[in-house]
């Protein structure tokens, strides 16, 4: 049974409380706020803290491993406390700038590797179902309350979805913004064996819910992952309303189980600081490629 | 009420599925009157014309410049192989014709130029094959113009048609010969999947381009100025051989700020339940919109239904029908067709950049 300690804030804290009885091998046993007033008490009976160095200072001995949900350069010190106390640590990625390499387990947090959307699509591709990777097609759009976000953070999910499938980094990233939509972003990846991705990002919808579509043609068949195809309708007057069917917080708790299985098994994550490296390293291309008009190869980003 | 005219159609070669001069002929203002090609053109480009010419029971003569003297014709509708378009086209025009050619416009930029020029000079109308008019796109197209996604920023065309075009990709034996182009888009006739006959092989980008780019013109009003793409041979042992594409993207700049992109491909039988998926995806200042270009439709199952048959039925189609009464209201008022020549033009320059850019890996300024 791998001992849990919860570093975040109370959302974060009642998100995985929900949760919490579909862990295997694993249980919450602590939790500290990353702000004064944030509460684990989702987690059940939990060591709680006030701060994070207050956990690691006096209850190092209670937990096993640690989940870190916090701000980057509070996430990059609390990872680094961690990994020296030789505590295996998930943490939310989107730099990895101070961390360096770890004898430790090191899970960057990825969820959205973990939607059942999109696990569909990654299972019938490794499965040989697809054929080779072919083109992978992403419409993101997010209403404008939710990027307040830097850039990295906004293109990161999409980026490393794209090295996921095609197995590594593009060679190719042509990028194009809109003048007149700020918040919008398309790139346009060109992988080795001719994989090609073409992604938009668009932070600029009304209030409201966001759509996000998936399209991977194969060689040899295609998989559809696509809000559109998930919408049911509400008729209370007027036109009809499109009612999404939720996919639900379950690829947190997938990503958990994945970390503690990691830990218990004493093997390599599924993903790794390599990985959020890599996204990390693409985005800074895609940015390059919006920015200069160019098309950036692998050498220029050197 | 008045009683307008019906117009006299000669159909200039019908080599391909000849979905266009059937439309002419099921449009209560036409009438097709006589096919008609050059006496010098190959065997199975007179049968297939003949074959037209039994079944609507017209003459099929070999001689063009005497069809158009001697049948008093008013257009032309203009469907042979892709290389032949422009020329047909170009000499029906400078007689004094309308004219409705099949897509692709032609395989050559200078072609499709000599073509605006012509249709110009002589004062005729000309429209090119397109979708435009797919209940879908007319409800894409209202949705933007009511205001409903405020202005519009960018537009996304995913076009995926999943139907085979012969032996797949690496299936060639060692030894074999490569597939010829003309060949086997003659034997892909009897699928209807042989939009690219003609002696020079095209990519995909090239023989259905049009139908997305048509799209974006229709929805946007404006032209692309530079586009970057990524091309591949992906899936057809055919395209394979004759260095063509088979699935592409393409990032697009258009006049007035606005942003698209474009995915195409033949992505075979075996990838959609259906003919594809084509999707239309505008973001405005507004809002967005998601739309599916198969929409309406009815799905059908039935047991020892064929693998190959579509389960869902597009209903409520009348592209064909809306299209010739767009030509008939254009003759009748001098207004332009939905697609005219120099808009085609246009749409296939866009594709000739993408092409080249695909062969360059750096974006490519489309030629106006």
């Amino acid at each position: 049974m791998i001992r849990l300690a919860l570093i975040s804030k109370t959302e974060t804290a009642e998100a995985y409380g929900i949760l919490s009885t579909r862990l295997h091998r694993a249980a919450w046993v602590a939790y500290a706020s990353v702000d004064c007033g944030d509460s684990g008490k989702a987690l059940g009976q939990v060591i709680e803290t006030d701060t994070a160095d207050a956990l690691f200072a006096d209850k190092a001995d209670a937990f096993d491993a640690v989940v870190i949900d916090a701000d980057q350069s509070s996430t990059e010190r609390l990872a680094k406390t961690a990994s020296s106390l030789g505590k295996p640590v998930l943490f939310r990625a989107c730099s990895l700038g101070g961390l360096g390499q770890k004898k430790t387990l090191m899970m960057p947090s990825h969820p959205w590797r973990f939607m059942p959307s999109i696990q569909s699509v990654k299972h019938s591709l490794e499965a040989g179902k697809l054929g080779q990777a072919g083109l992978m097609r992403i419409h993101r759009w997010l209403p404008s309350y939710k990027c307040g976000i830097s850039n990295t953070e906004r293109i990161l999910p999409d980026a490393d979805l794209a090295c996921w499938m095609f197995g590594g980094a593009p060679e190719t990233v042509w990028s194009l913004q809109s003048a007149a939509n700020p918040g919008y972003i398309q790139f346009h990846l060109g992988f080795a064996n001719e994989g090609m991705a073409m992604i938009d990002i668009a932070g600029s919808l009304p209030s409201g819910s966001d759509y996000f579509s998936m399209t991977m043609i194969g060689g040899t068949g295609a998989a559809y992952a696509d809000d559109h195809h998930n919408m049911n309708l509400l008729y209370n007057g007027g036109h009809p309303n499109a009612l999404r069917t939720s996919q639900g917080k379950v690829y947190l708790i997938r990503e958990l189980q994945e970390f503690v299985d990691a830990i218990i098994e004493k093997r390599k994550p599924s993903v790794t600081p390599a990985d959020t490296a890599m996204a990390v390293e693409v985005v800074k291309r895609i940015v390059d490629s919006a920015e200069s008009r160019q098309v950036i190869g692998r050498k220029e980003a050197n | 009420m008045a009683v307008k005219k019906t117009f006299r159609a000669g159909v200039f070669s019908v080599v391909k599925h000849c979905y266009l001069p059937r439309a002419v002929a099921a449009h209560p203002r036409f009438e097709l009157v006589v096919v008609t090609d050059d006496a010098n053109q190959p065997d199975w480009v007179h049968k297939r014309n003949q074959l037209f010419a039994d079944e609507f029971g017209i003459p099929y003569v070999t001689d063009v410049a005497n069809t158009i003297a001697e049948y008093n014709l008013d257009i032309a509708a203009v469907s042979p192989e892709v290389e032949r378009h422009c020329d047909l086209a170009v000499r029906a025009a400078d007689a004094g014709l309308h004219v409705i050619a099949d897509k692709p416009l032609s395989t050559r930029l200078s072609d499709c130029d000599r073509l605006v020029e012509t249709v110009q000079h002589n004062k005729v109308k000309f429209m090119l094959w397109n979708r435009n008019y797919l209940p879908a796109v007319i409800q894409a197209k209202e949705a933007i113009a009511s205001g409903a996604i405020g202005e519009l920023h960018s537009i996304h065309v995913d076009f995926y048609f999943s139907k085979d075009a012969g032996p797949p990709k690496g299936s060639r034996k060692e030894g074999d010969p490569p597939i010829d182009w003309l060949e086997r888009q003659m034997e892909a006739h009897a699928d209807g999947s042989d939009g690219g006959v003609g002696t020079e092989a095209m990519g995909e980008l090239q023989i259905e381009g049009i139908y997305p780019l048509g799209y974006m013109h229709l929805l946007t009003g404006q032209n692309v100025q530079r586009v970057f793409a990524r091309t591949a041979t992906h899936f057809h042992q055919a395209n394979v051989d004759n260095n063509v594409d088979d699935l592409a993207t393409v990032s697009l700049e258009l006049d007035g700020g606005i942003v698209g992109s474009l995915c195409i491909g033949r992505i075979g039988a075996a990838s959609h339940p259906d003919i594809g998926e084509i999707k239309i995806h505008a973001i405005g200042s507004e809002g967005g919109l998601v739309i599916t270009e198969a929409r309406p439709e009815v799905s059908i199952y039935y047991r020892d239904q064929s693998p190959l048959e579509f389960k869902n039925e597009r209903i409520a189609n009348e592209n064909d029908f809306l299209l010739m009464e767009d030509f008939a209201r254009s003759l009748d008022t001098g207004s332009e067709p939905i697609l005219n020549a120099k808009n085609g033009r246009d749409i296939a320059a866009t594709v000739f950049a993408a092409v080249e850019s695909g062969k360059s890996g750096q974006p490519v300024k489309v030629i106006y």
